[in-house]
């Protein structure tokens, strides 16, 4: 359990940035690989970027608000 | 020789050899340089030896498309955790990094276990050193290894590209022992922030583009999407910091405004 721990301390430390990016990944790998998702291949670049700006925004408001 | 990828590997080694120089010279200055010294070169082998053979093992074993998507979802991890500090002590919600302090702490740590300056090896001050620059030299090695794997491309081989990831890396070492060496004093002076906020931009990008090539993503203009990427994440950390600034201006307008609270309203009894 500390090795874990510490791998996730090191790599990144935030449940909000790790479960964010897991999530935008796993939704990435179904729009390339169900054909019936295949339309919004075209737009998966500008979706990852939108999701790497949301989590990173995501991890911000909790930092900045929770400390009320 | 990958400009930008040596260019990334220097300001993220910069940043983590200005951490790891503050425990060698505290170690140095309260034991003996001799402790100090063979910690460092310890933990230094140790880290060669470590990009030596992962990087060599991802290089001959693991195909390049596979590689970038993992590094590049492992680079942005790591980017978005290096940027989110950045800009919170950017916007004054985070303490900014005081190599002052970290050196008095570890100064009062070691001088309350009675250690005396003697010149021979204490096994207490080779562990701390070898421990501040292992740790410190992880995320380098990790950096190292992540872009001189993933930045490969025709006019430079796997080889070539961590060659100079690992040649960034040294130039910062090197600068920083040396500027340690004319100093003898905490490296307070380096804008670790301003590093720290540019490596995470630079991370972050990587990272994008990386996993959008793993997952079959054809980004316009190639890769010179790579400026466009860059240029948008630091357009957006800019509103950021302007957002958590008033963010903090607002907490600090409630908490002077805010009437005295009395001992009745907290409940606590005389």
């Amino acid at each position: 359990m500390k090795v874990i721990k510490a791998v996730y301390n090191f790599i990144v430390g935030d449940m909000i940035i790790l479960i964010g990016v897991i999530v935008a990944v796993i939704l990435l790998a179904l729009i390339e690989n169900v054909s019936a998702l295949a339309p919004l291949r075209t737009i998966a670049g500008a979706f990852l970027i939108l999701a790497v700006l949301a989590v990173l925004i995501a991890s911000l408001s909790r930092e900045a608000l929770g400390k009320r | 020789m990958q400009w930008e990828v040596a260019t990334t590997a220097f300001l993220a080694s910069a940043v983590e050899f200005v951490e790891a120089f503050t425990i060698v010279l505290v170690v140095g200055l309260t034991i003996n340089w001799r402790s100090s010294l063979a910690g460092a070169f310890a933990a230094a082998a140790t880290l060669a030896i470590i990009i030596a053979t992962f990087g060599v093992a991802l290089v001959q074993f693991v195909p390049i498309d596979i590689l970038r998507l993992v590094v590049g979802i492992l680079l942005i991890l790591f980017g978005l955790k290096w940027l989110k500090k950045a800009l919170l002590r950017y916007s004054g919600l985070k303490a900014l990094h005081d190599e002052e302090a970290i050196f008095e702490e570890t100064m009062a740590e070691v001088r309350a276990r009675g250690e005396q300056i003697t010149p021979r090896f204490e096994p207490f001050g080779i562990a701390l050193a070898y421990k501040a620059v292992l740790l410190e030299g992880l995320e380098v090695a990790f950096i190292v290894i992540s872009f001189g794997t993933s930045a490969a491309n025709n006019v430079c081989s796997k080889t070539c590209a961590i060659g100079s990831a690992a040649s960034g890396a040294a130039v910062a070492g090197v600068l920083i022992i040396l500027l340690g060496a004319l100093v003898r004093a905490p490296l307070k002076q380096i804008p670790e922030n301003t590093l720290k906020f540019i490596v995470g931009v630079m991370l972050t990008t990587f990272g994008t583009f990386w996993t959008g090539e793993g997952f079959g993503v054809t980004w316009p203009f190639s890769d010179l999407f790579l400026l466009i990427l860059a240029a948008l994440y630091l357009l957006a950390s800019f509103v950021l910091v302007t957002w958590l600034k008033q963010v903090r201006l607002q907490h600090q307008v409630r908490a002077s405004t805010a009437p005295p609270v009395t001992n009745e309203q907290e409940g606590v009894r005389p």
